[in-house]
């Protein structure tokens, strides 16, 4: 009897410290500082799925809504609500609370279009205080399951679990239509001078200065494509796993274009449904995947994680391509 | 958020990551008392980096007249009424002099009054709009005035201003670095050089929304953000002029009144910056109570009244006038070393002179020695040898007329 006593004394304190180990690790599912907890609806899927509609459509010549919007007509619209984020720092958003999403595909290309309500156009950062109204669609890498217990986070991605976004920029848009196809700071300040307009000399006389544009422009040189003229596309092809860790993509695949009219912005994105990329989401006709969206109010200043989410992903399917 | 230990304001603080200080840390000490906003250090700078396209609003270091003027307009005031909480005290009763050497500050740091206002962002702070760019050098040179018909009095003027040099302070815990959801913005290991990551930026502006000194910059044309990078290449040592050591920054070498020194904050107390700041404290921060620890220190000027001085430098203001009115000997030997070189000075020497002048300053006795300084570069190497007194020479009776 003694003998067991003092064998239990000697082995409490390593057995209540191994109790309270294990209670710590079981409930220290610590997220991030500037990072809160997410909940078991998040985590589900919503019910409505978006059905990726077959048509066949002629390529219209020059890619912009007006033509391609009777291409959308069979294909059956998806209201996504969307909220502030308000998990990752810095919170923000809650300006737009809903848009519509329809999704067609002719065997080649998918286009997504996407409408939603933005009383201000902003289609500029060139000013420090003005930021760009944007839409993003982010899939997940891969085929996956989303359930609670697979857990597979509709904000950004998870560590190893990688998802592919197209961002749509405004600015990126009125950026194709100059010469150079990059806005210059001209176009926000019209009468400034400088070293490079208001001088008497030649273009090759300032030559050296001229051409140091290119090299001393730090995001350029260092191939940042915000940076860059001449990117051909509105829109941004990027991998993302997790808060903090997007990156733009070498190889850009898709495009888009866009059109505002009363306050209501409605953006095409349009890819190929199958691409060379291994970071690109592959979509099959016949197949599934799931998507989810965010949209930034330029008006509002939004940027970054001060953007309106849909929290929750959205199931899509592809219709099979119907041989004629 | 973890804590840090941040020795300007002698207690520990919250910041979203772990304490990492450089082997040594860029630094410098500017003497305040000697500037004269010729603003050769702003030039110097503008034509070595931002004299192109979208950038003709940055002024990476600016030179600013205390109190009217500001780059960007009134930045100071914004972010010291956005830490504002009434109670912003100094308890200077016990100081500890590797921990708390000024005292310690309780009230809120920007990363603290975020955290109290639940805005749900890394620290508190505004972006200044493109009109509060403009006009760097508004309110230069006016003065503010307590009486309209008093004359200049000592040691306080009555009608005062003063000019502040600033450029990024490459502060040990960045509001910049904290604010990035990216982690665009770097310090560096080996000298404490704070950048913005120019391919990684997205343009987001939370830094420049978030330094509480204002230093990173948007650039409309790249549609990135831009910073002071502290001359790296030639604090690296790669400009061939020092061939191979490292060189100050253009700000610092181009300075005309011969106000700044640029070195290394680090353990030696023979390494002159490391001296005057730490061991003599005759350097104080600007604005230690923003929290992010920065790395370029003011000797204050001693015509200005004390409550503005101690807003800005923080309590040691008094101790250091004193100090700076009436020089040490080893004081007037360092400040000697000032822009004698463009290579960075280690450590220095003094080599012993005779005493040349006694006079008594303010009621307390000053004795001048003429000493010898020696600089030391990173290798040991002498790098400037110079005297107290500068030497004089009679020319010669046929020269007389001559200029």
């Amino acid at each position: 009897m003694n003998k067991r006593f003092s064998l239990f004394k000697v082995l409490s304190i390593p057995l209540l410290g191994a109790v309270f180990l294990s209670a710590t690790l079981f409930a220290a599912e610590e997220p991030a500082p500037g990072v809160k907890g997410m909940s078991d609806e998040e985590f589900t899927p919503t019910k409505e799925v978006l059905e990726v509609k077959y048509v066949q459509m002629d390529k219209p010549y020059h890619m912009d809504v007006e033509s391609l919007k009777g291409s959308f007509n069979d294909a059956k619209p998806v209201n996504i609500t969307l909220q502030k984020q308000d998990k990752a720092f810095p919170n923000g958003g809650g300006s737009v609370t809903s848009s519509e999403v329809k999704a067609v595909h002719d065997g080649i290309t998918v286009y997504f279009q996407i409408t939603w309500k933005d009383p201000t156009r902003n289609a500029r950062t060139i000013a420090v205080q003005e930021f760009r109204d944007a839409v993003a669609l982010m899939f997940p890498l891969g085929a996956v399951e989303i359930t609670p217990a697979e857990h597979f986070s509709p904000r950004m991605g998870d560590r190893e679990k990688p998802t592919n976004l197209w961002h749509w920029k405004a600015d990126w848009e009125a950026d194709l239509l100059v010469k150079g196809e990059l806005e210059d700071v001209e176009v926000q300040y019209p009468n400034m001078h400088d070293d490079f307009n208001f001088n008497p000399y030649s273009a090759y006389y300032h030559r050296e200065l001229i051409t140091s544009v290119e090299v001393l422009s730090g995001g350029r040189a260092a191939n940042n494509l915000l940076s860059q003229p001449g990117r051909g596309r509105t829109v941004e092809d990027l991998n993302a796993e997790g808060f903090g860790t997007l990156t733009t993509q070498d190889h850009q695949d898709v495009n888009g274009c866009s059109h505002y009219e009363d306050g209501v912005w409605t953006v095409i994105m349009y890819r190929s449904l199958i691409t060379q990329d291994p970071h690109d989401v592959q979509l099959v006709p016949g197949g599934n995947t799931f998507f989810n969206m965010a949209i930034w109010n330029g008006g509002e200043q939004d940027r970054n994680g001060q953007k309106n989410i849909s929290t929750q992903w959205h199931p899509a399917t592809l219709e099979k391509v119907a041989w004629q | 958020m973890t804590l840090v230990h941040n020795w300007h304001l002698g207690r520990r603080m919250e910041y979203p990551y772990f304490e990492s200080r450089p082997k040594r840390q860029f630094a410098a000490v500017f003497n305040i008392n000697r500037c004269i906003a010729c603003q050769t250090c702003t030039m110097a700078c503008k034509s070595a980096w931002t004299y192109n396209k979208g950038q003709e609003h940055m002024w990476w270091n600016n030179v600013e007249t205390k109190p009217y003027g500001g780059y960007p307009q009134s930045w100071d005031i914004k972010t010291l009424k956005l830490i504002d909480n009434g109670e912003n005290t100094w308890y200077t009763d016990e100081k500890d002099e590797k921990l708390s050497p000024y005292g310690v500050y309780e009230g809120d740091t920007i990363f603290e009054a975020a955290a109290k206002k639940n805005i749900n962002q890394w620290a508190v702070g505004y972006i200044p709009e493109d009109k509060e760019w403009r006009s760097p050098n508004i309110g230069e040179d006016v003065a503010k005035s307590n009486k309209a018909d008093e004359y200049s009095s000592l040691p306080e003027h009555s009608r005062w201003f003063f000019y502040i040099q600033r450029l990024c302070n490459h502060c040990t815990y960045p509001g910049c670095l904290a604010a990035c959801p990216r982690k665009a913005i770097y310090k560096r290991k080996e000298d404490g050089i704070v950048l913005i990551d120019q391919k990684r930026c997205r343009g987001y502006r939370k830094c420049v929304e978030q330094c509480p000194y204002k230093k990173p910059m948007f650039r409309g044309l790249t549609r990135v953000s831009e910073k002071c990078i502290a001359c790296y290449p030639r604090v690296e040592g790669r400009d061939p002029i020092t061939k191979g050591r490292p060189m100050e920054t253009r700000c610092m070498a181009a300075c005309v009144g011969q106000i700044r020194l640029q070195g290394f904050l680090d353990d030696n107390p023979k390494n002159p910056v490391t001296w005057l700041i730490k061991h003599d404290k005759l350097a104080l921060p600007l604005y230690p109570q923003f929290g992010t620890e920065p790395n370029i220190y003011y000797i204050p000027p001693r015509w200005a009244p004390r409550p503005y001085l101690r807003q800005m430098f923080g309590p040691g203001v008094d101790e250091a006038i004193d100090k700076f009115m009436v020089p040490s000997r080893e004081r007037l030997a360092v400040m000697s070393l000032f822009r004698m070189a463009q290579a960075i000075i280690f450590e220095y020497k003094i080599e012993e002179g005779p005493k040349v002048f006694e006079t008594m300053i303010h009621g307390k006795k000053f004795e001048l020695y003429n000493d010898t300084v020696i600089g030391f570069g990173e290798d040991g190497q002498e790098i400037l040898r110079t005297t107290i007194e500068e030497p004089i020479h009679i020319r010669d009776p046929k020269h007389y007329n001559s200029i």
